[in-house]
């Protein structure tokens, strides 16, 4: 409430009764067609319906515009643009399917919101904002998972799970949250790939990696903690690529995959460390055979 | 450039002074305005009343009605097309969309506005051939169809001035390049627009504020017509930020401009109006101020060719 009303003190000290009559205005038409069309919203939950751990994170996205959900008097809240911009880009993840991550569907969204389509001009024309929104939220979604699956083994209700067990679920709840739009999702990555969205969509990678390393129990300090967050972040960038051309049921192969190039990983840890040992071993081995030599050729006496 | 300027304040003007016949409670009120404020304004370096503005401007209108296109193309070299063609390209409007285009005179951004979106809906249909998705019947006869019906996606466009004249000659070039459907013409003035609230997508005013009495009032009424969502946007002169540059751009205002005025149209007077009035507007950041007062969000501004003419958008969220 006060974003609204200080970013007004800011930018109008001469009339801010009549921009926070403007804006009022505006929210309140605003709220008003919230309150009738429940039916967007209620779609929008179909396309992020997962695992009930998804609740939480509705509520901060709704919570802003709503603070009764039986329909009966709305506080009146200020909204900022950038919250505004957050649910247009929503309600555009339902358009995806049929247009493709473009400015159209943003404009359907805008559409389906209320507002004009031109509210599409606040956005770049290639999508690229509602790609890098969508990929936000699912991360969001994502660690809202593992953080209540996280509270469920503190709990004692359920069991801790394998390292590679753990890390093969996360990315395979990841990658189910594509499945709505795997069609499309062919363009959203070359998007993603263009030089001027390189910053942000690394940005999303590495944290979401780091989310899931992070729930696995990783707590090492020294370089493991690069090279396993490298390995991972190749081992789900390889399997999204299996999974938009896999056709089998349920994407079946791709999980196969998956299960593969974790055990590999997995394999390649053991491998590491069993290479390192071998090498200490026979690093030994050289020094004791030196030494040995040493002795018989009667270097190490003293005089 | 200037003829659009002049002929919306002679038209602000003059639709004040029939105000009160039309819609007697405004008309009393911007009456009243009329014979009591009677404030002073600028023409060009001049400084006369506010009503003598409108009456002057007018008159420059009509006079250069008929060579204003020709005038365009000779001061600018050419490159206000190229300005109005990043306007529409920076709108990029979706089929369905309703454009306002207040001053648009004879019609540039309209035209532009009408290839736009038929050039939209060949790439929409062509996309939709290429993912497999089957077309009915119905789309199918409607992408052969010669311009007949409305234009795609039921996109409008109303072009609104307050000079006759330049309506006139906006009419026959639509007529002499085809264009028919989706296109209105409205006498009306920028500062009291005769459409309802809450009604266009996209407002835009090209070359035109510059010369509303009261830019202010044409503000809230572009803030009023536009539907929550809707897009403000103005292509207009502005302050060059290079200083090497602006005296060169001085030196052709003040010493070119004028003279093929004098030769090409006939009229030195009003092309020495355009070149004073543009030094008057105010720069990039006050205008964006302005248009943040009305109630516009997200304001932002470009400068196109360093600075000689920026495009301010807003949006009314």
């Amino acid at each position: 409430m006060t974003l609204m009303v200080s970013v007004s003190v800011v930018r109008c000290p001469l009339y801010p009764a009549q921009r926070a009559f403007h804006a009022s205005a505006l929210l309140r038409r605003v709220s008003d067609e919230q309150k009738q069309e429940p039916p967007p919203s209620s779609s929008q939950q179909r396309f992020e319906s997962h695992p009930p751990g998804d609740q939480p994170d509705q509520e901060p996205q709704r919570s802003h515009h709503s603070y009764t959900d039986q329909g009966g008097e709305e506080s009146e809240d200020y909204e900022s643009e950038e919250q505004l911009q957050q649910r247009i880009l929503t309600a555009a993840l339902e358009f995806v399917p049929a247009h493709g991550w473009t400015g159209d569907a943003i404009a359907e969204g805008a559409k389906a919101l209320g507002l004009s389509v031109a509210a599409a001009g606040m956005f770049h024309s290639d999508g690229s904002e509602l790609i890098l929104h969508f990929v936000s939220q699912c991360n969001s979604e994502l660690s809202n998972l593992l953080e209540e699956q996280q509270k469920l083994v503190q709990l004692g209700q359920a069991e801790k799970k394998k390292t590679d067990q753990f890390l093969r679920d996360a990315v395979e709840a990841r990658l189910r949250m594509l499945i709505p739009y795997i069609e499309k999702w062919p363009q959203a990555v070359s998007i993603l790939l263009l030089p001027h969205n390189i910053p942000s969509s690394l940005n999303l990678l590495t944290s979401m990696v780091d989310d899931m390393w992070h729930y696995a129990g990783d707590q090492s300090t020294d370089i493991n903690w690069y090279t396993r967050r490298t390995v991972l972040a190749g081992i789900y960038n390889t399997t999204e690529l299996v999974m938009m051309q896999d056709s089998s049921p349920d994407f079946e192969e791709t999980w196969h995959f998956l299960e593969n190039r974790i055990a590999d990983a997995m394999k390649m840890g053991i491998t590491a460390k069993q290479v390192q040992l071998t090498g200490e071993a026979l690093v030994q081995g050289l020094m004791g055979a030196a030494v040995t030599i040493k002795n018989l050729a009667g270097l190490n006496q003293r005089r | 450039m200037a003829a659009s300027i002049g002929a919306v304040v002679c038209r602000a003007l003059h639709s004040r002074r029939h105000g009160k016949f039309l819609s007697i409670g405004r008309g009393l009120f911007s009456g009243a305005r009329c014979l009591v404020a009677e404030g002073e304004t600028h023409f060009g370096f001049q400084t006369v009343s506010e009503t003598e503005k409108g009456e002057k401007v007018y008159h420059v209108f009509e006079s250069v009605a008929k060579k204003y296109d020709i005038m365009n193309d000779s001061m600018s070299l050419g490159i206000h097309r190229l300005w109005k063609d990043i306007l529409l390209h920076q709108m990029n409007p979706y089929p369905g969309t309703q454009l306002l285009d207040v001053a648009g005179g004879t019609g540039d951004i309209a035209f532009r506005f009408i290839n736009y979106v038929r050039s939209q809906w060949e790439h929409q249909i062509r996309q939709k051939l290429k993912s497999h998705q089957n077309l009915s019947w119905q789309e199918i006869s409607k992408s052969y169809q010669e311009e007949e019906l409305k234009l795609p996606g039921g996109s409008q466009v109303v072009v609104c001035d307050i000079n006759k004249e330049m309506l006139k000659v906006g009419k026959q070039k639509a007529q002499h390049l085809g264009y028919s459907e989706g296109l209105s013409w409205v006498v009306g003035n920028a500062e009291e627009l005769p459409f309802n609230d809450s009604k266009f997508d996209v407002y835009t005013i090209a070359f035109g504020i510059r010369n509303v009495t009261h830019i202010d009032q044409a503000l809230q009424e572009a803030y009023r017509v536009l539907k929550p969502g809707g897009r403000f946007l103005c292509l207009e002169f502005s302050q060059v930020n290079n200083p090497l540059f602006s005296r060169l751009y001085d030196l052709y205002s003040f010493q070119v401009i004028p003279v093929l005025g004098e030769i090409i149209a006939g009229d030195w007077k009003s092309y020495q109006y355009l070149v004073e009035s543009i030094r008057h507007f105010p720069a990039q950041e006050e205008f964006k101020a302005m248009i943040e007062d009305a109630g516009f969000l997200k304001v932002e501004y470009r400068n196109l060719t360093s600075g000689i003419v920026a495009i301010h958008s807003g949006f009314k969220l």
